[in-house]
């Protein structure tokens, strides 16, 4: 049998295999994860296991994010309405229009997919044709517009007020399993170890989808359009299955929202200003086309958002006298705003995308 | 023959297929009650035009698309409040001349301060990010944060009603016809204002430029031209457009409040790439549409109007992807 030369993609494939297991960062992985299974136990006041959660799930969504934005290069406003919209989707399913039962949650998931990926297809399709910037006014518009109908339609969706449901069986708040460990282990902590698991399974999913065939020709057109089309990439359609992809994700990680608050509202769970902000945030802060990064920015956020009000009476006490950094204390998303324009001229890599370069720096040298 | 007549006259009959198209509702509506409709819609689509046709401009001279132009636009209007609050004695007195006064100042106020701020938002935040489309959108999103929220620090985060100068509120009953004011003011205003844009962009050198840039940039800075003060001068003026259009519009809907830009920015969104982005007759045309039929399908089925421009706007993308009025 004649040795033939691996090629430079083969020689990189096996190069990250023999590194796999061995680097530092696998360890950090693995570690991160342990520490998420153990929060119900070490911390169990609510709080934190509500931090803990909040962590998971924005992390993931973000990832989803930077599907579209860090690996396809495409700026979309629309993602939180996928977000909210695999939400609803639960919410109908196990409240409004149905009842709470295991079927009804698959079902609920399987709706959350279907919905997503037939709007996501429609939007691409009408607007990747014309220029990639459109999809950004576009899914803004059509974003807005969704709040504006889930909130003006309040017969078939609720309206302003939302809907609250339950969730079936072991997931039920009032289910109880007896105690474990000294802690007792409610329809709660069973509920967030089923999120963790979808969180992760989402998560390694996004990770094979980034390192396929099809991830490699994505980056070669955020890259350079032009010239992954010379090669005969057909970029339209990668970019459509991209952005489906991405966002049928995004609307599973909703489902999963959902079934963690058991309640849904236009503003909380659609908002552009609201969850659109803090996911545009927590990407950048983390690092765009990372992956990783979403989980960094999302833990950055969400302990920052939970402790500011602590933060807020800490300064009341302390400064009593000091007007001016109460007001700017109240005024914290200026100061985020503020911090993302910064980031973004200063450290457009983020957290995770500049120890990379810098990794790599350290090995050429 | 036929088709040199429709390449030739390609504008006009689009327009004119837009105004047969804008009569239809004439079958549902009674007449008077549809001039007046008309009138409503043709002021909003007005003011939407002073708030697109920046958008339009900065992004057919830098290629540069401002999320922020929403938030200049609440700044238009903010410092136009401020003016009628400090000045309250002329907006509410009963003559023409101290109401004119009162607006005219208001409107300088707020062209030259958002202007200003233009000009150091170009500088220091867009300059940094020319060419480069995903992080312009990122950067002016979250500058539109910050300008968002300085607003609630300046003037407070609750909604401020805005007061209409005496003689420009009221009605004009022409022969059972019911005319507001304030409406034809606007339409005016904004007839002027395209007049001016056309005229500096037709006949002065500094218009010649400023196509000649659209059209080819390089070949612009070859020729000596500095086009980067140039591009700083667009952006001003883009961003005294969008206060003007803030101003108009708090006068319009009677009240002022921070986040009043974004629902503004998406009708501007909506216009520009109905009429396609970078020229400024199909701003005006795309807002027209856009005003008359947000009016018309207000008053048909209520619950539907904020869908139609959506609706619309995926039809023209659908028949012809990059606007009315492009190339």
């Amino acid at each position: 049998m004649p040795m033939t030369e691996p090629t430079p993609v083969q020689m990189f494939h096996m190069e990250e295999k023999s590194r796999q297991y061995h680097s530092g960062g696998f360890f950090l992985k693995i570690a991160l994860l342990l520490l998420f299974l153990l929060v119900p136990f070490l911390f169990p006041s609510f709080k934190t296991v509500d931090l803990a959660i909040q962590i998971i799930i924005f992390g993931a969504l973000v990832a989803s994010f930077d599907i579209l934005l860090g690996y396809t290069g495409i700026l979309s406003f629309g993602h939180g309405m996928f977000f909210g919209l695999g939400a609803y989707c639960m919410a109908f399913l196990l409240g409004k229009y149905g009842m709470p039962s295991y079927s009804n949650l698959l079902l609920g998931f399987a709706f959350a997919a279907a919905v997503s990926a037939v709007l996501a297809l429609l939007i691409s399709l009408l607007t990747l044709r014309v220029k990639a910037i459109f999809f950004s006014m576009i899914t803004l518009a059509i974003a807005e517009l969704a709040i504006v109908l889930f909130t003006k339609l309040s017969g078939l969706t609720g309206g302003e007020d939302g809907i609250s449901f339950m969730t079936p069986g072991i997931f039920n708040a009032s289910f109880s399993m007896g105690d474990f460990m000294g802690i007792e282990i409610t329809g709660k902590i069973i509920t967030y170890y089923f999120i963790l698991l979808c969180c992760v399974a989402l998560f390694l999913a996004m990770l094979r989808f980034t390192k396929s065939p099809l991830g490699r020709v994505l980056q070669a057109i955020r890259d350079n359009a032009q010239r992954a089309e010379a090669l005969g990439n057909k970029t339209f359609v990668y970019q459509s299955i991209s952005i489906t992809f991405g966002c049928v994700v995004a609307a599973l990680i909703g489902a999963l929202y959902a079934m963690w608050m058991e309640y849904v509202n236009p503003e909380s769970s659609l908002g552009v200003m609201t969850i659109m902000l803090d996911v545009l945030l927590m990407v950048i802060i983390g690092g765009m086309g990372t992956l990783y990064g979403g989980i960094i920015g999302a833990a950055f956020l969400k302990i920052t958002q939970t402790f500011l009000p602590d933060l807020q009476s800490l300064a009341q006490d302390m400064f009593p006298q000091a007007e001016l950094l109460h007001n700017i204390l109240e005024r914290w998303l200026l100061l985020f705003g503020i911090l993302f324009i910064l980031v973004v001229i200063f450290f457009p890599k983020g957290v995770i995308g500049s120890l990379q370069e810098r990794r790599y720096q350290k090995k050429k040298n | 023959m036929a088709d040199t007549i429709l390449r030739r006259w390609n504008q006009e009959i689009t327009i004119a297929g837009i105004a047969i198209l804008f009569l239809l509702p004439l079958l549902a509506i009674q007449p008077k009650t549809y001039l007046t409709l008309t009138i409503a819609g043709l002021a909003m689509g007005m003011l939407l035009f002073l708030v697109a046709s920046g958008v339009s401009i900065i992004f057919g001279l830098m290629d540069v698309l401002n999320f922020a132009h929403g938030a200049l636009f609440a700044w238009g209007a903010y410092v136009g409040f401020s003016v009628f609050q400090t000045l309250m004695k002329w907006v509410v007195a009963d003559s023409i001349l101290q109401n004119l006064a009162v607006f005219c100042i208001a409107m300088v106020a707020a062209m030259v301060t958002v202007g200003l701020l233009g000009v150091i938002l170009e500088r220091v935040i867009v300059r940094r990010v020319y060419g480069n489309h995903l992080f312009q959108i990122l950067i002016t999103f979250g500058t539109t944060i910050v300008l968002v929220e300085l607003i609630r620090v300046f003037w407070g985060p609750n909604d401020e009603v805005m007061t209409v100068p005496r003689t420009f509120s009221g009605n004009w009953d022409i022969m059972d016809v019911i005319v507001s004011r304030y409406r034809i003011i606007c339409i005016l205003l904004g007839g002027v204002v395209y007049g001016l844009i056309q005229l500096i962009l037709k006949k002065t050198k500094l218009g010649t430029i400023v196509r000649a840039g659209v059209e080819d940039r390089d070949m612009v800075q070859a020729m000596g031209h500095n086009i980067y003060l140039l591009f700083t001068g667009v952006f001003a003026v883009g961003a005294g457009l969008a206060a003007l259009g803030g101003l108009s519009m708090s006068i319009f809907s009677l009240q002022v409040y921070p986040d009043m830009g974004g629902t503004y920015l998406l009708f501007a969104f909506i216009v520009v790439i109905i009429g396609g982005l970078g020229s400024v007759t199909g701003s005006l045309v795309g807002a027209l549409i856009v005003g008359l039929s947000y009016n018309y399908v207000a008053y048909l089925v209520p619950w539907a109007a904020a869908g139609v421009n959506v609706l619309i706007m995926i039809i023209i993308l659908l028949i012809r992807p990059t606007g009315l009025f492009q190339k």
